[in-house]
């Protein structure tokens, strides 16, 4: 009996030590903000929050079938963890942004995926008792929750596999069944305060400590551009990395025509007060401008390589970085001559017809090198591409030569969007314009939104710098949007519609049968 | 002009002309019109059927093209595909779709040579809703002279050339089974007009079967070419399936495509079943009245399609319209000949402007576009039903005085 008893006392010791076995793996949490000011004036800073769960991997999709191991953390976000293990995702991007990306003017962004509107995309492996489709669909429906933003429409019409333009950027496990990557956009997306809030909610110090105590949303969705990003990563040596990601594009001389001048307090309203106790390291670093007078304060912990560095462990008195430029900020047409980035896209959607039109893009390679660089175009079903009319001119002469490997799934109706993946050269110092013909389809009435009349936002197109020497290689460029306007049938009379054409089908039917099944008498008219 | 007729110089000029005509640029406007080429008959859309194709994408895997694999066996083998020897193989094919009308006419006079013959080229030669689908490269052209030159070869009685055109016209086009029953019965009668005196079907009944089985083989080996063209089955339901299903509802002359864009989804499948089923019922009662005069049957069941099939261009009601050109003996007993005409005037110019000033211009909308094809619909619906009454009535003869004729 003792015995017996003491047994279950052993046991009734292990279980807690059991089931916190796996919350040992350790978790380290880093947060840093970038700050650089921009060649017109503007200030773009990024946040970046990063949470590594040492030494885990992403749940393999075979064992979707077992019970899942239980999950304890303490700084990773628990209800994004287990959206992720509930469907075995390798690795996924969100981003949620708002406003045009300039490359021309700001240059490459810091984190890379700044199409307007929200794209997820997310690579899992296959071999699981439900196919990546129905997970994707798991995921999508997950995040939309958790980020309260319309990712449920991110639907079959809008999902592709661009698998060459959005390669994993973290490693995937061995499995004998291939990854397959899932990617949807949603142009018309619009984000704002009800996203940061989740998102916030995500950090271990939420907003109340450390550099995430700037993240006002008063300030941060005024600015000329911003945008947010979860990325969740498996980097084999390390483990499941997490990184929130926000990145703003402010305008100091909104306010002051000609000082450029910032500070936290101008830019985002608020200092930081206090350093958030669970981060490992939390830091600022602030480009330094070159060949030019400024002044930053409050004087720097370190620098590196033309970055100052605020270390904010240890800090007691709140942090409040500015800058002061000596000369006075003006506009010079010659700034903007030459562009930030070699190559610059420019993508119209040609035609005042609502059933034909043209796709129209311009390529213009600044640099003095020939880049090599893939061009992904997703549509929704609702636009076609004629492919044989695909012509492709440098400075107006065809070169038909400078495309190829094209990859083309046609789109479906009502159902499968359109991929459209080449590999371009683009020669040095010159302008490549590719035109394709569209067609625009015709929507049955319970298929336009509530707005139809607005049109549909269609994804932007990414390019991709390839191969050796290419700058900004495999940094991805994200066109504008387009708008298509759409034919749209009158949406107040179906009833109307229904009944005048099945009036004329019985009319003509019943004329003809009653011709048909009645015999041709003769009769004396006097009779009558 | 009575001179030219005679001799036969109308046919080759009436050809010589239309040739002419295709050579300009007409058709780098007209190819796009909706009224012309439906998504199933479009140039373009072939086109991009043979880029894909010559590109090793499989065509069929989207929505874009529609068309019978033979077409892009031929297109991209035999047939060139610049758009000048396009308009040229077209403006071809509509003068063998003449040729086949006359020689119609002459089967059905029992003569060798007649005085009306050039009239019935300039019939079908110089009809506008046939000569503009043809400049606008539909390939409902090509279904046209299919469903002559089948008819022609049934009146002939070469059963195996009659029953192949109806089995390649029925790859092109799965509503045109509807002209099998007549063909058959016209291969075991004669095409001798028998519409003044009715009488019961006098043909060989037994040759039915095998000439039904015939045409079994040859649509069977017809769809296994195709299916080895498109290397996969996924051709039948993007070309016959789309006429059952309607997965494009790019505007056109019918009746079907603003009804199924206006139908709530839980009807569709409904009202799908109830207008293809629609279809088919013309058949049985339209062959058994006629069963003395096949031709005529086929010719009323050419008007049905023109007005109920599901993706129709100005061509199928054309066909219809220039037909009416060798059956002269009704002519006496329509009834409202002018009404149908007025109609078809009001409709054939009030379809395009409406469709330019929806989807081009953006100053109407929809309902314009959808009431002119109503309107024409009315004027085909009258065509029809004014044909069917002539060629029931003509049985009665003249009335004379003091009599009427009425249906009981």
């Amino acid at each position: 009996m003792l015995i017996h008893w003491k047994s279950h006392f052993l046991w009734a010791l292990c279980l807690p030590l059991l089931t916190i076995s796996r919350s040992l793996a350790s978790e380290t949490f880093e947060e840093e903000l970038t700050v650089r000011a921009l060649r017109d004036g503007k200030v773009a800073s990024r946040f970046s929050f990063t949470t590594i769960l040492d030494g885990e991997t992403p749940r393999n999709p075979q064992n979707l079938s077992v019970e899942d191991t239980s999950q304890h953390y303490t700084l990773f976000p628990l209800t994004l963890g287990q959206i992720l293990r509930e469907y075995a995702v390798t690795e996924m991007h969100l981003s949620l942004n708002a406003g045009k990306w300039n490359y021309k003017r700001w240059g490459y962004p810091d984190e890379a995926d700044v199409g307007s509107g929200a794209e997820l995309w997310a690579w899992m492996g296959d071999g699981g008792v439900s196919t990546v489709d129905e997970r994707w669909r798991g995921l999508r429906n997950g995040l939309a929750g958790l980020f309260c933003a319309s990712l449920g429409s991110l639907d079959e019409l809008r999902t592709t596999s661009p698998s060459f333009s959005f390669t994993p950027q973290g490693g995937v496990p061995d499995s004998p069944f291939p990854y397959a990557i899932r990617h949807a956009s949603l142009p018309s997306e619009h984000v704002c305060t009800e996203n940061l809030t989740p998102f916030l909610k995500l950090l271990p110090c939420k907003s109340l400590s450390g550099i995430a105590s700037l993240l006002n949303p008063h300030r941060l969705f005024d600015a000329d551009w911003h945008g947010m990003g979860l990325h969740v990563l498996w980097l084999p040596d390390q483990g499941v990395q997490v990184r929130l990601t926000f990145q703003s594009v402010a305008d100091p001389l909104r306010p002051s025509a000609n000082k450029r001048d910032w500070s936290f307090a101008s830019i985002f309203d608020r200092t930081i007060d206090r350093t958030c106790p669970s981060a490992t390291s939390s830091r600022v670093a602030v480009a330094l401008p070159i060949n030019e007078a400024y002044s930053i304060h409050p004087q720097p912990s370190s620098i590196e390589q033309d970055h100052a560095i605020f270390n904010l462990e240890g800090q007691n008195a709140p942090l409040d970085v500015s800058m002061q430029w000596a000369a006075e900020f003006e506009y010079l047409a010659t700034y903007f001559r030459t562009a930030e980035t070699p190559l610059s896209v420019r993508r119209t959607l040609q035609g005042s017809s609502q059933d034909l039109g043209k796709l129209s893009v311009f390529i213009t390679n600044d640099g003095t090198v020939e880049i090599q660089a893939a061009y992904l175009e997703t549509m929704p079903w609702i636009v076609q591409f004629y492919l044989h009319t695909m012509t492709f001119h440098v400075d107006g002469v065809p070169r038909a030569d400078l495309v190829h490997n094209i990859s083309y799934i046609p789109p479906i109706p009502h159902s499968r969007a359109m991929t459209f993946q080449a590999v371009l050269t683009l020669p040095s110092r010159s302008t490549v314009h590719l035109s394709i013909d569209i067609t625009k389809a015709f929507l049955r009435y319970t298929e336009h939104p509530p707005d139809a009349q607005r049109g549909w936002d269609l994804s932007p197109a990414v390019l991709v710098p390839l191969g050796p020497g290419a700058e900004g290689r495999g940094r991805r460029i994200y066109t504008p949007t387009l708008l298509v306007d759409l034919a749209t049938p009158d949406f107040s009379m179906p009833y109307n519609v229904i009944i005048f054409s099945c009036s004329l089908v019985a009319f003509i039917f019943g004329s003809i049968f009653n011709l048909l099944t009645r015999k041709f008498v003769v009769l004396h008219a006097e009779s009558n | 002009m009575k001179l030219l007729l005679d001799v036969g110089l109308v046919f080759p000029v009436l050809v010589a002309g239309r040739l002419l005509l295709a050579l300009t640029n007409l058709s780098g406007v007209l190819k796009h019109n909706h009224q012309l080429s439906s998504p199933l008959t479009s140039y373009l859309n072939l086109q991009e059927g043979i880029y894909l194709f010559k590109n090793g994408i499989d065509p069929y895997s989207g929505g874009v093209f529609r068309q019978s694999p033979l077409f892009l066996a031929l297109f991209t083998t035999v047939l060139p595909t610049s758009r000048t020897a396009c308009s040229i193989i077209w403006t071809l094919c509509d003068a063998i779709g003449a040729w086949a009308l006359v020689q119609l006419w002459r089967a059905r006079q029992r003569v060798a040579q007649t005085s009306r013959d050039g009239l019935i080229a300039a019939a079908y030669l110089l009809n506008p809703y046939l000569f503009l689908s043809t400049l606008a490269l539909s390939t409902s052209s090509f279904e046209n002279t299919l469903a002559l030159l089948s008819l022609l070869f049934a009146a002939r009685g070469l059963a195996s050339p009659s029953l192949l055109a109806a089995a390649l016209l029925l790859q092109l086009s799965l509503s045109s089974v509807l002209l099998l029953a007549p063909s058959i019965l016209l291969l075991a009668s004669s095409p001798v007009s028998q519409l003044a005196s009715p009488r019961p079907f006098v043909g060989n009944g037994k040759k039915i079967l095998p000439l039904l089985a015939e045409f079994l083989v040859y649509t069977t080996v017809l769809t296994l070419a195709s299916t080895l063209v498109s290397s996969g089955w996924a051709w039948i339901p993007q070309t016959w399936g789309a006429s059952l299903t309607l997965p494009d509802l790019t505007p056109n002359v019918g009746v079907w495509w603003y009804f199924f864009t206006e139908m709530f989804d839980h009807f569709r499948p409904f009202f799908l079943m109830v207008f293809s089923i629609h279809l088919v019922i013309y058949v049985a009662p339209v062959c058994i009245k006629f069963q003395y005069d096949p031709l005529y049957a086929a010719f009323v069941l050419l008007g049905v399609l023109g007005t109920f099939k599901p993706y129709p261009t100005m061509a199928d009601p054309g066909l219809f319209l220039s037909m009416i050109a060798i059956f002269p003996e009704i002519y006496p007993y329509l009834r409202y000949p002018i009404v149908t005409t007025l109609l078809h005037l009001h409709a054939a110019l009030l379809m395009p402007l409406f469709h330019h000033l929806w989807l081009n211009q953006g100053t109407g909308n929809a309902n314009f576009f959808y009431a002119s094809t109503l309107v024409f619909a009315c004027a085909n619906g009258a065509a029809l039903t004014d044909c069917v009454w002539a060629g029931l009535r003509i049985a009665i003869g003249e009335p004379q005085d003091g009599y009427v004729v009425v249906q009981e």
